[in-house]
C-alpha cells in the first residue's frame, strides 16, 4: 500500500483526523526544528518554535491552498514565526554546544566539522533578524528573490540589499576566524 | 553593462542566484578577467559553505500534541464494593438453602388456591384500591383499610425479590471482569 500523500493527509486533517496531521508533523518536523535552530540558535527555543509552528499551520489548515506544496510552506511559517519572536525578544542567547557531525566518521573530520558548523552558526548568529531570515529563506528554503518579498512583505530592493550585506557579514566572520 | 567593466558585487550576487538578466555578459566578463573570476570563486565558496550545515535530529517527537490519546480505561469498582456484593450474593445463597426446608414443609399447609380464585382476589382488590381512591377527600384521612395478604401472596413475593436480587447482584459481578 502506498503512503498517502501531503494532500491527502491535509484532506483528512481538515475533516478532523488529528491523527492525519501527526503524521504530517511526524514528516517534516525535523526540517521545521532546523529552520528554527537555524534562526535562533538555541535548542529548546527552537524545538518550542517548531511546535508552534505546527499548531499555527493546524488552525490555518482550511486556509491552505492545497495546489502548493507542504513543506515549503510550513518552513516558511517557521521562518515568519522565528523571525516575529526574534524581533519581539532581544535577550543575547548562548550558542549551542551542538554535535554536527556525524559521529561515524575519523574522529579529527567530526572535530573539524564540528568546529567549522559552529562557526557558521556564530557566523548566522551575529546577522540582524531580518539579514537572518532572508538568508535562511534563500540559501536552505531557496526561494526566490520576489517569493521572499512577498514572504515578508517587503520591497524587493530590501530582499537584495539586505541578502548581499548579510553575506558580507558572513563573509568577514568566516574568513576571520579561519 | 560593459565588456570592459568589472562585474559588481550585486550583480555577482543577482548572478549566483538566477536573478541576472546580464547572465550571457557577466560570463563574458568573467571569461576574461581573473579578479572578477576569484571573486566569483570566493563568493562560490561562501554560498557552498552556509549551505553545508547539517541537519540536527530532534530531542523528542513533536507528533504527540496530535496523536489521538488512547480511549481510557473501563474505571474500576473499589474493591471493598466488589466484596460486598459477593458477601451479599453468598448470604442470600445462605438464606435460600437454610429456609428451603421450611418452605417446602410450610407449603402443603397453604391452601393453594386456582389461577381464576388468585385472578379474581387481585380483581377485587383492585377494584377495592379504585373505590377507596374515588372516595379519597382530602380534608379527613379515610381510615387506612385492612389488607389481608395471603401466605401465598407472602412467599412469591419474597422469592421474586430475591431472584431480583440475585439476577442483579450477578449482573453487577459480572460486569466487573
Amino acid at each position: 500500500m502506498t503512503a498517502p500523500t501531503d494532500r491527502d493527509l491535509i484532506l483528512r486533517a481538515r475533516r478532523g483526523a488529528s491523527d492525519a496531521f501527526g503524521e504530517l508533523v511526524s514528516r517534516y518536523q525535523t526540517s521545521v526544528f532546523n529552520v528554527c535552530y537555524r534562526m535562533l540558535h538555541e535548542r529548546n527555543e527552537a524545538e518550542d518554535l517548531a511546535q508552534e509552528t505546527f499548531m499555527r499551520a493546524y488552525d490555518r489548515l482550511h486556509t491552505f491552498d492545497l495546489e502548493r506544496e507542504f513543506g515549503p510552506w510550513i518552513r516558511r511559517v517557521a521562518a515568519n514565526l522565528c523571525l516575529n519572536h526574534l524581533e519581539s525578544w532581544r535577550a543575547t542567547t548562548e550558542l549551542d554546544d551542538e554535535r554536527d557531525a556525524d559521529e561515524s566518521q575519523r574522529p579529527e573530520a567530526v572535530t573539524e566539522v564540528r568546529e567549522r558548523s559552529g562557526q557558521i552558526r556564530s557566523a548566522l548568529l551575529s546577522l540582524p533578524p531580518q539579514y537572518r531570515v532572508v538568508v535562511e529563506l534563500r540559501h536552505y528554503q531557496e526561494m526566490s528573490y520576489d517569493e521572499i518579498a512577498a514572504e515578508l512583505n517587503i520591497p524587493l530592493s530590501d530582499v537584495k540589499s539586505h541578502l548581499f550585506r548579510a553575506r558580507k557579514i558572513l563573509a568577514e566572520k568566516l574568513h576571520a576566524s579561519d | 553593462m560593459h565588456l570592459t567593466d568589472h562585474v559588481t558585487d550585486e550583480q555577482l550576487n543577482e548572478y549566483l542566484d538566477h536573478e541576472s538578466a546580464e547572465r550571457e555578459q557577466i560570463e563574458t566578463h568573467i571569461s576574461s578577467c581573473a579578479d572578477c573570476a576569484a571573486r566569483l570563486t570566493a563568493l562560490q565558496a561562501l554560498f557552498a559553505e552556509i549551505e553545508s550545515l547539517p541537519e540536527l535530529p530532534l530531542t523528542h517527537d513533536l507528533t504527540a500534541r496530535f496523536t489521538p490519546t488512547p480511549s481510557l480505561p473501563v474505571p474500576q469498582l473499589p474493591r471493598w464494593l466488589t466484596l460486598t456484593a459477593t458477601l451479599q450474593v453468598a448470604l442470600a445463597l445462605l438464606t435460600v438453602i437454610i429456609t428451603a426446608p421450611f418452605i417446602t414443609e410450610l407449603l402443603p399447609a397453604v391452601q393453594t388456591p386456582s389461577f381464576a380464585d388468585v385472578l379474581i382476589q387481585i380483581q377485587s382488590q383492585w377494584l377495592t384500591w379504585l373505590d377507596l381512591l374515588s372516595t379519597f377527600q382530602l380534608p379527613t384521612l379515610p381510615q387506612l383499610p385492612v389488607i389481608e395478604i395471603s401466605n401465598l401472596m407472602i412467599t412469591f413475593t419474597l422469592a421474586g425479590i430475591s431472584m431480583l436480587w440475585l439476577i442483579g447482584n450477578g449482573l453487577l459481578l459480572r460486569n466487573q471482569r
